[in-house]
């Protein structure tokens, strides 16, 4: 059963992050805080570290195909971004001790630096032009808060769920 | 990083060229969306109507508790204004009444002011926010073109630029594309005064109308509507409200800051206006760089 929730539990993910943008911008007085949703690949990044690098990077192949298909309309941009990142995360394994917080912090500094590839590219083809530091204040630091609080509430679920599905898979084994 | 093989190494390249021809393929000014796109929008559609249905919802209980907490001052505010409403109500009516009489003397059947409402419900944002689009649950199933106007109750929202069968793409105002304009026109206290809505100031969260005649005189606080004349947007849809009127940076013309009427934070039940009067895709258009005046080619570039 456990078999099944995983990509299940992927898919959810996929379709509650425009959800969630639909809070998105939130207005203080004269600042404005983009929040950008990004539970899929910190899902990702979870399957990488503790369950299987080849399923997440696959994973991330699809979702990143759909996302850039469905929202983006630039075909290849979150679909190279997304297997990249979980690469990384699997390939970190070697250096770093899976502990759940270390994994969370690994996770949103992962997401922190996707997030700066896409603003210089973005940068790159004119479709904003928005400075630095403003990127750096009103989108990277609100993004990374709240993606960080997101992972402090569910981490755990995740490493649970994928943890139950190492068990299901070692006593089919035996 | 691990070591590369000579056989690896040149897959890594050919994929890399293939990323970039891909990349730079979508990044054309696309006018539709390619077929298997289209499965894939409808489908993930689909889905994400499914899901936006209790969110919706559950988002919705927890703006009504909000308005519910502002029901006393809200209250107070609309009983003084109900007053003024009946004036103008029956002013109104005693226009409309004047209005259709003289139609039908000029035996002027439609005016750009009429549109079918096709109403829509916002399925998903784009949640990277880099682009501001929202994605709604209508599509040309239901009579969406490229193009049309969306509005929310309070005023013009933005455009559709992307329509698949059971689903359609809208940008907002808030963009920074430069080929996104709307024309508009303020509804000053002589005359009419037109002008282009060209961009966003993200400064002040602003929109910016510009190609203003510099002879013609606008004030702040003055109503900013569509103006029908770019071919496809009915008239008369409000904007905004001119906070702030300066001359651009050549100094030929004027410019104008306009706050938006329509609030752009969630989102969810939206209008299409379908224009009932024939439409064409002019200024609003999709730089099809089709000869409009012809009538051949207009039927092209309407598409």
């Amino acid at each position: 059963m456990v078999r099944y929730l995983i990509p299940f539990v992927a898919v959810l993910l996929f379709l509650l992050e425009p959800e969630f943008a639909k809070f998105s911008p939130i207005y203080f007085k004269d600042y404005t805080a983009y929040l950008v949703p990004r539970f899929l690949i910190l899902y990702l990044i979870f399957i990488s570290i503790y369950y299987n690098r080849k399923r997440a990077v696959i994973y991330g192949l699809i979702f990143g195909l759909l996302y850039d298909v469905f929202y983006i309309d630039i075909i290849g941009l979150y679909s190279v971004l997304y297997p990249l990142v979980c690469f990384i995360a699997g390939w970190s394994i070697k250096f770093i001790h899976q502990h759940l917080l270390i994994t969370t912090v690994l996770a949103v500094l992962l997401v922190a630096g996707m997030e700066f590839l896409l603003y210089e590219f973005f940068l790159l083809i004119d479709f904003t032009a928005m400075p630095f530091m403003e990127f750096l204040n009103g989108r990277l630091l609100p993004t990374i808060g709240a993606n960080l609080l997101f992972l402090l509430m569910l981490g755990w679920a995740f490493k649970y769920l994928i943890n139950a599905r190492l068990l299901e898979r070692e006593r089919s084994m035996t | 990083m691990p070591h590369f093989s000579n056989k690896k190494l040149i897959v890594l390249l050919v994929s890399v060229i293939f990323l970039v021809a891909l990349i730079s393929f979508s990044l054309r000014d696309r006018q539709n969306a390619t077929f298997p796109e289209q499965i894939i929008k409808d489908t993930v559609g689909f889905a994400q109507g499914i899901v936006a249905k209790p969110t919706n919802y559950i988002t919705g209980i927890f703006s009504g508790i909000e308005s519910l907490l502002n029901t006393y001052e809200e209250n107070k505010r609309l009983k003084m204004r109900l007053e003024e409403f009946a004036v103008l109500q029956t002013k109104v009516h005693n226009l409309e009444k004047e209005n259709a009489n003289l139609q039908e003397l000029s035996d002027k059947e439609q005016s750009l002011l009429d549109y079918n409402p096709i109403h829509a419900t916002v399925i998903a944002r784009n949640p990277d926010q880099w682009e501001e689009k929202i994605i709604l649950n209508k599509g040309s199933k239901h009579g969406v073109e490229k193009n049309m106007a969306v509005m929310t109750a309070r005023g013009l929202i933005g455009k559709i630029i992307l329509v698949t069968p059971y689903t359609s793409e809208v940008e907002l105002l808030y963009t920074n594309n430069s080929n996104y304009r709307v024309s508009a026109l303020v509804q000053a206290e002589k005359e009419d005064v037109y002008g282009l809505v060209e961009g966003f100031d993200a400064e002040r969260n602003e929109l910016v109308l510009k190609r203003i005649d510099s002879s013609k005189k606008i004030e702040v606080g003055e109503k900013v509507v569509s103006s029908g004349l770019g071919g496809i947007f009915p008239k008369g849809i409000p904007i905004g409200e001119i906070t702030e009127v300066t001359t651009d940076d050549f100094g030929l013309t004027k410019m104008a800051f306009v706050k938006p009427s329509a609030d752009f934070s969630l989102l969810e039940e939206v209008i299409i206006a379908e224009r009932s009067i024939t439409s064409i895709d002019g200024l609003d258009g999709a730089g099809t760089n089709n000869d409009l005046t012809n009538e051949n080619t207009e039927a092209e570039g309407d598409e």
